[in-house]
């Protein structure tokens, strides 16, 4: 029997297709799975965890711009021990791939949570160094090589689950970001996170974050995405997965043939809850037009 | 998809349309409605059922042309196809006995189907209807058909019109003023009282956590777990 054209393994996980739920837009899939056929998809990154958990940012949390949606729910979420008992074996339940974000607010928090998490029956551990949206941490791990390097390799020292880092495009420089993260020791990476964006309400004369600043998301931010993601895939040897306003088949294929091995789509979900299916039959449909027996044969072709 | 039956204008800066395939939907429950495939605005808009019609299989929506989205919709003509997902949220209870509803310019809406269900579920049952508008009232006639009386404020205070001591079950939506207001007058005569907010979402599913309220038992997403909601969970949240 011929395999599925758009199966691939990402460290060591069997993925059906390359579509994943991007962390922070599917929660831990219980509400699309209502909705659409959460079984189709590759994989789900379930919401961004902290260690005990948080109740996310007060004030306006969202806010669209054109083509985009800027964020600032302060990761939302029941922590990490709620997780395990009843988010991980519900999101096993499903049939995807299960990832757990991990993010934190400090190196112990990083490690004590990834400890924890080494109980969970999940296929990947996508580590935060990119949440714009948190005062402490977050982002901040993300943003130099050094510090990336640093809690990458404590967390991958402590973690019994492959490890993917999630970086942040706020980084000065990215490729410098991923060889780093490479060189101490992650499986993958995935990018990218949320531009650091701003929304002003000119009637009050405010800022509409109480953060001021909050996370850019969706096809406005796509093309920057995509550079990014080139850029890293040619300084890196460890799978990249792809992300940031992809919409379509054809822009899931534009983040693999500048070099990502499986891509993951967010801020659309909101839009069409049927952008994943839709994408992952509009991947099966190029194979076939194109005679490919694999999808991961134009990966990184550019 | 659904198709547009019917999108006119029916007040000043106010539409009605109705479309037909969306999936029936309950007193206080919304839809995402989105021009499909529209990338600007990326996200559909929550807009309240105004009428669902079992017979005509048609849903209807009052909105106002304010910003980006509902612009593009006011220029939407009968015949074309528009994203309605849903219904989502949870709805108006319809506790049995005497209501009491009480609606503030487009929040309105979603109380017209609230009456009908009110009504269709006890046809003796009184039902006294309180309606604020700012400047020009709209769809009070759709209102009379099914209320015992409908009452009208214009550039008023619609709450100071409402007698909240009268044993009823209380329903409101409407302006935060209005919701504070009535959450006021409900406490000090301790009645029982539900309200429809309303909070900038994305998803409309309860994924995003971008419209989430805190409430006495914690975070709700007030897609999710409202839009409708006792008072006295969400009063500090007014």
């Amino acid at each position: 029997m011929r395999s599925d054209p758009l199966s691939l393994t990402l460290c060591g996980v069997a993925l059906k297709n390359p579509v994943i739920a991007a962390s922070g837009t599917f929660g831990f899939g219980r509400e699309y799975a209502k909705i659409m056929d959460v079984s189709r998809l590759g994989g789900i990154c379930g919401k961004g965890l902290t260690l005990g958990g948080s109740a996310g940012n007060a004030g306006e949390r969202v806010y669209e711009t054109p083509s985009g949606l800027l964020n600032s729910i302060g990761l939302e979420n029941p922590g990490v021990k709620r997780f395990i008992e009843t988010e991980a074996p519900y999101l096993r339940s499903l049939g995807p791939a299960v990832i757990a974000n991990l993010g934190g607010h400090s190196e112990e928090d990083y490690l004590e949570g990834a400890r924890l998490l080494n109980e969970a029956e999940i296929d990947l551990l996508e580590l935060n160094i990119s949440c714009p949206n948190v005062k402490a941490g977050g982002m901040a791990f993300g943003l130099l090589p050094a510090t990336a390097a640093d809690i990458t390799k404590k967390v991958k020292a402590v973690s019994r689950h492959p490890l993917m880092v999630k970086l942040s495009p706020n980084a000065a420089d990215i490729a410098a970001v991923a060889r780093a993260c490479e060189e101490a020791g992650a499986d993958a990476i995935s990018l990218v996170n949320t531009f650091l964006g701003m929304a002003v309400d000119v009637k009050r004369k405010k800022a509409v974050f109480n953060n001021v600043y909050a996370g850019l998301s969706g096809p406005a931010i796509q093309p920057v995405a995509l550079r990014m993601v080139h850029q890293a895939a040619h300084a890196v040897k460890i799978p990249v997965v792809g992300l940031g306003g992809i919409a379509t088949a054809e822009d899931a294929l534009k983040f693999l043939m500048a070099g990502a091995r499986a891509v993951q789509v967010g801020t659309m979900t909101f839009a069409n809850p049927n952008a994943m299916p839709e994408i992952i039959d509009g991947l099966s449909a190029y194979c076939e037009e194109e005679g490919l027996s694999n999808l991961q044969e134009i990966c990184g072709i550019l | 998809m659904a198709v547009i039956k019917r999108n006119e204008r029916v007040a000043e800066g106010v539409f009605c349309m109705s479309v037909c395939g969306a999936s029936a939907g309950r007193a206080g429950q919304f839809y995402m409605l989105r021009v499909p495939g529209a990338l600007d605005p990326l996200l559909g808009r929550p807009i309240s059922v105004f009428e669902s019609n079992a017979e005509t299989g048609e849903t209807t929506f009052l909105y106002q042309p304010v910003g980006r989205g509902t612009t593009q919709f006011a220029a939407l003509l009968p015949g074309q196809a528009i994203e309605a997902q849903g219904p989502y949220g949870n709805g108006f209870p319809l506790e049995p006995g005497r209501a009491v509803v009480i609606g503030g310019g487009i929040g309105t809406a979603p109380l017209h189907q609230l009456v009908k269900e009110l009504r269709e579920t006890d046809p003796a049952r009184r039902i006294d209807v309180f309606l604020g508008f700012r400047e020009e009232a709209y769809c009070v006639s759709e209102f009379e058909r099914y209320a015992t009386s409908v009452s009208v404020n214009v550039r008023g205070i619609v709450t100071n019109d409402v007698d909240f001591t009268l044993g009823a079950t209380y329903y409101a939506c409407g302006p935060a003023p209005m919701l504070r207001a009535a959450a006021g007058q409900a406490e000090a005569a301790n009645a029982r009282l539900y309200v429809s907010l309303e909070k900038r979402m994305a998803c409309g599913v309860g994924a995003c956590l971008g419209c989430t309220c805190q409430t006495a038992g914690g975070g709700k997403r007030v897609c999710k777990d409202g839009p409708v909601f006792d008072y006295r969970e969400v009063q500090h949240a007014l």
